[in-house]
């Protein structure tokens, strides 16, 4: 992957993989690993991007199901990552999410399990119902029952940690 | 709470350009080293293991009479230790000053040789350990029962060392076969134990060279 793709392909979406990945991660080394994982899997799996699909969704994806299986991987105790292209590619500094509203929203959906992570985060990032379900592998019907579970699940664990 | 979590979302990141991403200044050269790590600390306890079995294998072939047996697969098995240990000071060697995809051709380079030099081993290794083990089964009582076992239901003049011949002609088969596939095996040993870990690397070398238009 060259500088280009990253700038015009990835860069753009930045902003939602660090979401997704600091959704899924508890310290900051584990967060660049998982963003610079996403990065690579998206520039890795580009031919296999349906050109009739949104990219965004494409990117939104990738980045869940990155998230997803090295978590997994984590949790047995294997969370290494397969590769580490990207790493010559000099990127900003980076910087902590500042507000504690955001902090505190990171730490409820933390709580949540692994699909309902993806559901939430694709839900503030105003995916609609069908898109969700597309990206998470899902029946669209499922989708907003299960939104309103979640919101109320996270307003119940802000409320506890006060 | 007064906010609904829709709004704490949005104006926590009111401007984009605000979320950063992340520097990996060295997450390359770390990551690089990992793998190879690995690979050493596995060769590294691969030769632990086969001195262990080593010593398990003489007590245990002494322990059912055939301590020859044992003491000819230790000496056999000596001059791989040897190899194998040369084989990793190597790579230890491997300079680490270079940028990480050189450092990975290298090491990468490196274990191709070192398989051909493992091979070239085995090559020979193999067929003596068969032919150690058909003497320790000739020499055997077992072995002897077996011979006059076999001498009773097809008797023959053609007799070399109380074997018959049909039995020579199955064991030089064998021996043949042996010959012919001694690296074989080995290879597949190989790739049972550290396949997985063979292909991470070729994927991180083939994954660099395509970033750098190599």
């Amino acid at each position: 992957m060259g500088s280009d793709f990253y700038q015009q392909s990835i860069l753009p979406y930045a902003g939602i993989i660090i979401k997704i990945c600091r959704a899924y991660t508890h310290n900051h080394a584990d967060f660049e690993d998982y963003y610079q994982e996403v990065c690579l899997q998206i520039w890795r799996s580009r031919a296999n991007f349906n050109k009739q699909a949104k990219w965004s969704t494409w990117v939104y994806k990738v980045a869940l199901n990155v998230c997803l299986t090295h978590l997994k991987q984590h949790k047995r105790g294997r969370g290494r990552f397969a590769s580490d292209a990207l790493s010559e590619l000099e990127f900003d500094e980076v910087k902590a999410f500042d507000s504690d509203e955001i902090n505190q929203l990171y730490n409820a959906i933390k709580h949540l399990s692994e699909i309902d992570r993806a559901v939430i985060l694709l839900y503030l990032e105003e995916k609609s119902y069908a898109e969700i379900a597309e990206i998470i592998g899902a029946s669209s019907n499922s989708i907003g029952v299960r939104v309103s579970r979640i919101k109320e699940r996270i307003n119940k664990i802000i409320h506890q940690m006060g | 709470m007064s906010k609904s979590i829709e709004a704490m979302w949005k104006q926590g990141f009111v401007d984009e350009g605000e979320l950063s991403v992340p520097k990996v200044n060295d997450l390359y050269n770390q990551k690089s080293q990992n793998i190879v790590d690995k690979l050493q600390a596995m060769f590294a306890l691969n030769i632990k293991a086969i001195i262990i079995g080593c010593g398990v294998m003489f007590i245990v072939m002494t322990m059912i009479g055939a301590p020859l047996l044992g003491g000819y697969i230790c000496l056999l098995v000596s001059p791989l230790i040897y190899i194998a240990k040369r084989e990793l000071s190597k790579s230890y060697d491997l300079s680490k000053g270079q940028s990480s995809l050189d450092y990975l051709q290298n090491f990468d380079l490196w274990l191709k040789s070192s398989i051909a030099a493992y091979g070239a081993y085995y090559r020979v290794a193999y067929p003596l350990l068969y032919l150690g083990m058909v003497t320790q089964a000739i020499m055997s009582q077992a072995g002897h029962k077996v011979l006059a076992l076999c001498l009773t239901q097809l008797p023959t003049d053609y007799v070399l060392f109380d074997v018959p011949y049909y039995l020579w002609l199955v064991i030089l088969l064998v021996f043949v076969v042996v010959v012919r596939y001694s690296e074989a095996i080995y290879r597949f040993d190989l790739n049972v134990v550290y396949g997985r870990q063979f292909k991470k690397l070729e994927e991180i070398i083939a994954d660099m060279r395509e970033l750098k238009g190599v």
